[in-house]
């Protein structure tokens, strides 16, 4: 182990087993001793306080897959966290024991030509917690490099700092779409991905924001977490010229960024119609691999298709469900 | 009319009547005569000396219809053009009668928002030659406003000079997908577009272009107007993978930019694929309107995609390619046609059968 305090309560206590979540088959999760790596001389020992469940560790656990990723091994799961700093390698300097951080969940090789160029989310070396084989982070304590902890504001807690990871999602999104106070916006899902975009689209200065979706329990949330309009839709691709004439009507001006949280035929289909001439749409969500979408009306209007990573991953085969 | 000089032929000829080649109904096309508007203070009067035929054109022609427009009562077809200046309006200060110009052919009305910023190639109220109700440039003469007449360098002919309509639309597509000295270029489709595609991409610097297509003849003209490789492909979605390492063991890099000029779920696809994670796919061709392709996966790489519709402001970095001779768009007219009842219906005749004809160009 490197130079650097230990937390106090570690050293009256002994040393304790560290123990995860582990997928260990298809549909089963086992509490397990996980053994720390060594810290390295960059490294951090986190003591984890709160981390949240996502879409994809809930896949892994129902198919053992996403996408080329397969868990052909334990793993363990989780990957949107924060906790408490206990251990510090030795040419660590912006963080001490003791510290309350959020952690970015991917360690990228920083060799690549995409590293280098600031697209180290694309990084093709990338080692993603919970994404196999890298092991996740719902644990009593992970090693991770120190760049990639976020000290916590004072007025910040530990499940806000969990919650960045998601919310990083959507502002990466709204920068790539370049939101800002002259972009109305409409989400496509009111999801947890989609109410993250629409809050990070709100912050980033957009105007109007009306938020699509087949459920009222969703839609009632996102009204109340600030959409300036929602609109019911239905998972019919018939519907789609009616729905985007309300959408439209709803919006009460042009739609200049869409995001589709969803990743379906339809979320797609009406984005594309939806968005004015010259506008974006994201897409976001990973619904269909192959999707049938009325591109050439759109690139005739030049609604440029904004691709949108999740910070994982480098290519999507066929996926179940949906 | 306004003020303005008139050339001197036409004062000792005469009034002559003015005959355009009209599409009167499904695959006819006459020569009638085109009555010209009034010149306005801002216009000119342009004897028509070159203009092309373009697929959209010819699909006017099969269909009557394109997309949301329909050919509802006799229209003059033909819209890439050059000419000479024979009038000009009270207030057009730029030019004057003997200009050789090159003419671009869609009106913009200057006063809605996305004219305002510039992409006034979106804008609503579009009025662009032979596309209906709007009459074409495929006649002796037309009025046109001055500011969209640009005039011809010295050693620019007519000829190239109505080949900066095509031309222009890989020159707005290198411009949104950002081609530069560090973009390896993929073009989908060796037809005229994936050709002026491909000359463009190269005025911009891409160091390496590789162009696919289906055809041995039309793959070799790539490679004669520069193409560093050409890759022939098949019609079957199930080669796409294959057909994408040949691809990219071809380019020898990451492909950075791929144009897809052709517009099928194949050539989508293949591109999306073929495209490196953080690279743009640019659909320019208009084949299919509803497409189905691995959105997803390329999403998931961060491969952008980018919609190209006609171009904006791009007639005077075409003309300066002309004239600097860092593009050559004269291999690429292969059939020339005079302006006859005869040699207009022949001259569509072999537009339409594609082949070995790039770019059929009437001389008036």
């Amino acid at each position: 182990m490197g130079k650097g305090g230990k937390s106090h309560e570690e050293a009256s206590i002994g040393e304790e087993e560290n123990m995860a979540a582990w997928l260990v088959g298809l549909n089963t999760l086992k509490i397990q001793p996980f053994k720390l790596p060594p810290l390295g001389p960059r490294d951090v020992r986190v003591r984890m306080k709160a981390v949240g469940i996502c879409g994809s560790d809930v896949h892994y656990l129902k198919t053992l897959r996403l996408a080329d990723f397969v868990v052909k091994e334990p793993m363990v799961i989780g990957h949107e966290c924060a906790g408490i700093i206990e251990e510090v390698g030795g040419e660590v300097k912006n963080l001490v024991p003791g510290d309350r951080v959020a952690l970015e969940p991917g360690i990228s090789c920083w060799r690549c030509d995409l590293c280098k160029e600031g697209r180290y989310n694309l990084c093709p070396e990338m080692k993603f917690f919970a994404t196999p084989p890298v092991h996740g982070s719902l644990a009593n304590q992970v090693v991770h490099p120190a760049d990639l902890c976020f000290k916590l504001p004072d007025n910040v807690s530990l499940e806000e700092g969990a919650m960045c990871e998601p919310l990083s999602v959507g502002v990466h999104a709204c920068r790539r779409a370049n939101i800002g106070p002259g972009k109305n916006v409409l989400v496509m899902g009111a999801g947890p991905i989609g109410l993250v975009t629409m809050l990070a689209a709100r912050a980033f200065g957009a105007p109007r924001i009306v938020v699509v979706d087949v459920d009222d329990n969703r839609l009632s949330v996102a009204k109340d977490l600030g959409a300036d309009g929602v609109v019911k839709v239905s998972t019919n691709m018939q519907d789609v010229p009616e729905e985007v004439e309300r959408i439209c009507k709803v919006m009460g001006a042009g739609v200049d960024v869409s995001f589709d949280c969803a990743g379906f035929n339809k979320t797609m289909s009406t984005a594309l119609s939806a968005t004015r001439a010259g506008g974006k749409v994201c897409l976001v969500g990973m619904g269909h691999s192959e999707m049938t979408v009325p591109l050439t009306p759109a690139a005739a209007r030049c609604v440029w298709h904004c691709a949108l990573s999740p910070p994982k991953g480098d290519g999507f085969h066929k996926m179940q469900g949906g």
